[in-house]
């Protein structure tokens, strides 16, 4: 059992920077010392217990009644991996990235909760029981909520934690409230199979796990705290909580299916539809976006749908009893949730550089930063590529799975019914896959190519090493995937054919697939390889010169007058016009002396502010309403808690 | 085996370099409705080699993504062209989902070609490349749709089964009234990946109103040649997929080829005609366009669900 010494020494590494304020360096050399190397063992046992394939349990009974008990099946394995991946990552790159010695407590803390949040997430995806499944995800809660407050000096950043908390605090509610329904129904606290309970008994338990974990996820109206929550944060911690803490929410999910088995013909739509919404209407406001972490958080919300989709066709392969198109929908979706965890990590990553290069993450403040930032600039781009889903990168792999479980299910005589969903999911990954390309092209040329918009922008840096080397060896990982799938979606398979059960389809399956796409792959940069000789060719003893852009006849151009951010997404926004609304101020030039002059546009995501305004209104007023009882006297707080428990000890008894 | 594949491997390469020649004919058959001689067929022969044979000027703004654009996209059309049957014989690479292969690979062009001109900072070029992100996402997901509905037909997803073979998805076998919904559908999607009129008009002077030529206006010399190539390769790839469905089957392999070229032949010719006989559509109206491409496949979609078994 080498876990809990893993989390020794995580936790190890979180506590003693606490000790070593006056030493800013070695302080944080120990933490990510500490949780670096507890996380890189983490990921070895995990390796190997993904590829072992059997579960192993251990348990604490110290809490007498309520046993603390953990087990690590394939499942378990398959998110851990993940979590200390990106855990160690993400630790390294704080390195260079909190270099302000006048921070260093909060610096400090920071590394306190980072190894309470990769601790968290391990034990929340290795918990057997119900209780020690909500201890843990509080923890993951708090933790995360406390590392979003790093920049804790701007209001903004206060009002986003505060917003993730209501948002996990409202969602574990939900958990808990599924639990609570299951352990009233099958008497324990177990998280396996449950047995005997009325099919819509398990549908009204799923559906409230579904919401509380979805919050965590950020399925589409649940998301609400995503776009505030990133640009808060520092880098590596949002490509920690992109990356890997809202799969967590996906786990659940998961769990809670193989736990409940609900009526897949009912799951497996619903899944399809919210992976639907969320990631087209992710994808829309992503691209309606200036602010480079927020535009990555929205891409998250696309990405959890492009899983959901994944999943969701999976489900109803299993309903519709056809495990070729079950097995293909579903390790398209697990296996997107390491691609997403990889290449968003690394995306974030890149922001962070920018970040601390440039000063800004406004998109339209930036331009031309590959001059500078070469290896951020071309990193960037391989993750931009990987999340468009564009071969030969991971991000295509797992959507091609799904693509094929679509067209499978399209060519099987499907009944009409889940023939539509199958369109329905076809359909939004082509156009999700379509608008991540708008979306990245427009991030990757307005802030990495053209020319600076602003001085600091022109003068911008290089990051350290410890910045940069993490981001290669995802980079590559991105690229390796992409190219010998066989090799990396072999976990993703055994974990979907562990779900479907009875009747999978062989392993064979898929590898064949791969195969060809490892085919395909070579064969575009063989061809890529033989034009970049032959244009080698065409330029020897040519005439090269070098002149400015060609301005169609204009000859004073500015670098103000490159298109930005704002414009380039601007008619794919308000194609979407019902669902996006973009608000501007605009100080028209009038007079023959005229006064400056300025425009500001805004894109308001309306499920956000539906929800706001809505439930977010009326909630307020109950609570408002509500606000009498409390009032700040403690002996009658004592008195509250006295009197529930009276009234629960008279119900058992006249039960 | 062998046979076969060096077979599919000649028929590429004619395809290949007979590209250029059908790009020639819409110039000429244009030249015809304007009442002018036209250039010769050769035209585009001979601007290729003029382009290969000259130097570049390079804007300082750009970086190596400028140079790699072109590379990337001709690189994807090659290899999707090595992907589709060619006058209804078996293509020179084939496996099960190609389908998505091929057009996620025309999706790394697009970025390709989009990032290299939003490369040159110039507000011309970043124009055009916000008009083909907007409209090639429309017509993705309309041909999505068709694939749809020929994997349902088929029940199978690669361009060869559609496509080659005794069970090939044409206009003469049963479910064949579907493609009078689906060719036309196709074409739109033809006509707005290729940038031609009523999408985008290759002949236009105001820069203001390209979507293509002006992503392209900084690339000269070789770089421009091997855009064009691109560009042909792609339209070839359309031209080439439409002239397969409307291709009459059971006769021999001279016969086949020499109708499937005719077939070809027309369609340029048709592109030619479209072009001489109607504007450009309002910039605005695109979408429409496009989207009606995408209602007719829905229909197409919806009808065969009744036919299938």
């Amino acid at each position: 059992m080498t876990y809990p010494y893993i989390f020794l020494l995580v936790v190890t590494g979180g506590i003693v920077p606490l000790f070593l304020l006056h030493h800013f360096r070695l302080m944080r050399l120990s933490g990510v010392a500490g949780i670096g190397t507890g996380c890189f063992i983490g990921f070895v046992c995990s390796l190997t217990d993904l590829l072992a394939n059997t579960a192993r349990t251990m348990s604490w009974e110290w809490l007498g009644l309520l046993p603390l008990s953990f087990r690590i099946d394939i499942l378990s394995a398959f998110f851990l991996i993940p979590i200390f991946l990106i855990g160690l990552a993400a630790t390294l790159y704080s390195y260079h990235y909190l270099d302000d010695k006048d921070k260093r407590i909060r610096v400090s803390v920071h590394y306190f909760f980072l190894s309470l949040l990769i601790i968290s997430m391990a034990l929340v995806v290795m918990a057997d029981s119900m209780i020690s499944f909500v201890l843990s995800w509080e923890i993951m809660s708090v933790a995360s909520a406390a590392l979003i407050l790093y920049n804790y000096d701007e209001k903004a950043n206060r009002r986003a934690a505060y917003r993730y908390f209501i948002f996990s605090q409202g969602g574990g509610l939900f958990v808990i409230a599924a639990f609570g329904l299951l352990f009233n129904n099958s008497g324990d606290f177990s998280l396996v199979a449950a047995e005997g309970l009325p099919q819509g008994t398990r549908l009204v338990i799923f559906l409230l796990a579904l919401i509380g974990f979805g919050s965590k996820a950020g399925i589409m109206p649940l998301h609400a705290w995503l776009p505030y929550a990133h640009p808060a944060a520092p880098s590596h911690v949002s490509a920690l909580m992109s990356g890997v803490m809202i799969k967590i929410g996906i786990y659940g999910i998961l769990r809670m299916y193989l736990c409940l088995s609900p009526d897949a013909n009912t799951v497996g739509p619903l899944l399809i539809i919210l992976g639907a919404v969320s990631g087209t209407l992710g994808v829309v406001y992503a691209l309606g976006q200036h602010d480079l972490k927020r535009l990555l958080a929205y891409h998250s919300v696309e990405n959890i749908g492009i899983i959901l989709i994944g999943i969701g066709v999976g489900i109803l392969g299993i309903a519709a009893q056809r495990p070729f198109i079950a097995l293909f929908g579903l390790t398209g979706g697990l296996l997107h949730v390491w691609n997403h965890a990889l290449f968003k990590s690394l995306l974030f990553m890149g922001a962070g550089n920018v970040l601390h290069a440039a000063g800004t993450v406004n998109i339209n403040r930036l331009g031309g930063l590959m001059k500078n930032m070469q290896n951020t600039g071309i990193l960037f781009l391989v993750g931009s590529l990987a999340i468009c889903g564009l071969p030969p990168f991971n991000g295509f792999i797992s959507e091609f799975f799904i693509y094929i479980a679509g067209f499978n299910g399209a060519g099987a005589g499907l009944d009409p019914m889940p023939f539509l969903y199958i369109i329905l999911a076809v359909l939004s990954l082509a156009v999700i896959g379509g608008l991540a390309v708008a979306c990245f092209t427009k991030v990757v040329g307005v802030v990495f190519l053209g020319e600076p918009r602003t001085n600091a922008a022109g003068s911008a840096h290089e990051s350290g090493w410890a910045m940069i080397m993490p981001m290669i060896c995802i980079g590559i990982t991105c690229l390796a995937i992409g190219l010998f799938p066989g090799f990396f979606s072999m976990p993703a398979v055994t974990v979907s054919r562990s779900i479907i059960g009875q009747g999978a389809p062989d392993i064979m399956a898929i590898l064949s697939f791969c195969r060809s796409i490892s085919l395909g792959g070579a064969g575009f940069l063989l061809f890529l390889g033989l034009l970049i000789c032959m244009h080698r060719l065409f330029y020897r003893n040519k005439q090269v010169a070098y002149a400015p852009t060609w301005g169609c006849g204009f000859t004073r151009p500015t670098a103000k007058m490159q298109y930005t951010s704002t414009s380039f997404g601007r008619s794919i926004v308000q194609f979407y016009q019902p669902v996006t609304q973009v608000t501007e101020e605009y100080k028209e030039i009038k007079s023959l002396f005229p006064s400056p002059s300025a425009y500001r546009s805004h894109m308001v995501d309306r499920m956000d502010d539906w929800g706001d305004r809505y439930v977010g209104s009326s909630v307020e007023g109950l609570c408002k309403r509500l606000r009498f009882i409390q009032h700040g006297f403690i002996q009658f707080y004592i008195a509250y808690i006295v009197i529930a428990v009276i009234v629960l000890l008279l119900y058992q008894l006249v039960r | 085996m062998m046979k076969q594949f060096s077979g599919a491997v000649l028929l590429y390469c004619t395809a290949l370099v007979l590209a250029p020649f059908f790009m020639g004919v819409i110039l000429k058959v244009k030249a015809f409705f304007g009442g002018k001689k036209g250039p010769s067929l050769a035209i585009r022969y001979q601007t290729l080699a003029k382009l290969l044979r000259k130097g570049s000027v390079y804007s300082r703004s750009t970086t190596f993504i400028f140079k790699l654009g072109p590379l990337v996209s001709l690189a994807a059309s090659l290899t999707g062209l090595a992907f589709l049957p060619v006058a209804g014989q078996n293509p020179v690479f084939s496996f099960q989902g190609d389908i998505v292969f091929i057009w996620y690979l025309f999706g790394l062009a697009r970025f390709f070609t989009v990032t290299a001109a939003l490369d040159t900072a110039s507000p011309f070029e970043g124009m055009g490349a916000a008009r083909e992100v907007f409209f090639g996402f429309l017509a993705e997901a309309t041909i999505f749709l068709v694939f749809l509905q020929f994997a349902l037909l088929s029940g199978q997803y690669s361009l060869a089964s559609f496509l080659a073979g005794s069970k090939a998805i044409n206009i003469s076998s049963q479910a064949g009234f579907l493609l009078v919904l689906i060719i036309p559908a196709i074409f739109f999607v033809m006509l707005t990946e290729n940038a031609r009129v009523p999408v985008d008009d290759p002949a236009t002077h105001l820069e203001l109103t390209m979507i293509h030529e002006v992503m392209i206006l900084d690339h000269s010399g070789p770089d421009l040649a091997i855009i064009e190539a691109g560009v042909f390769a792609r339209m070839l790839f359309y031209a080439t997929f439409i002239a397969n469905l409307l291709l009459p089957r059971g006769y021999g392999l001279g016969t086949q080829i020499l109708l499937f070229s005719l077939l070809v032949l027309l369609l340029y010719i048709g592109i030619g005609v479209l072009e001489s006989i109607t504007a450009r559509l309002k910039m605005d109206q695109v979408p429409k366009f496009i989207l009606t491409s995408f209602a007719l496949a829905f229909f197409a979609i919806i009808l065969s669900l009744e036919v299938t078994p």
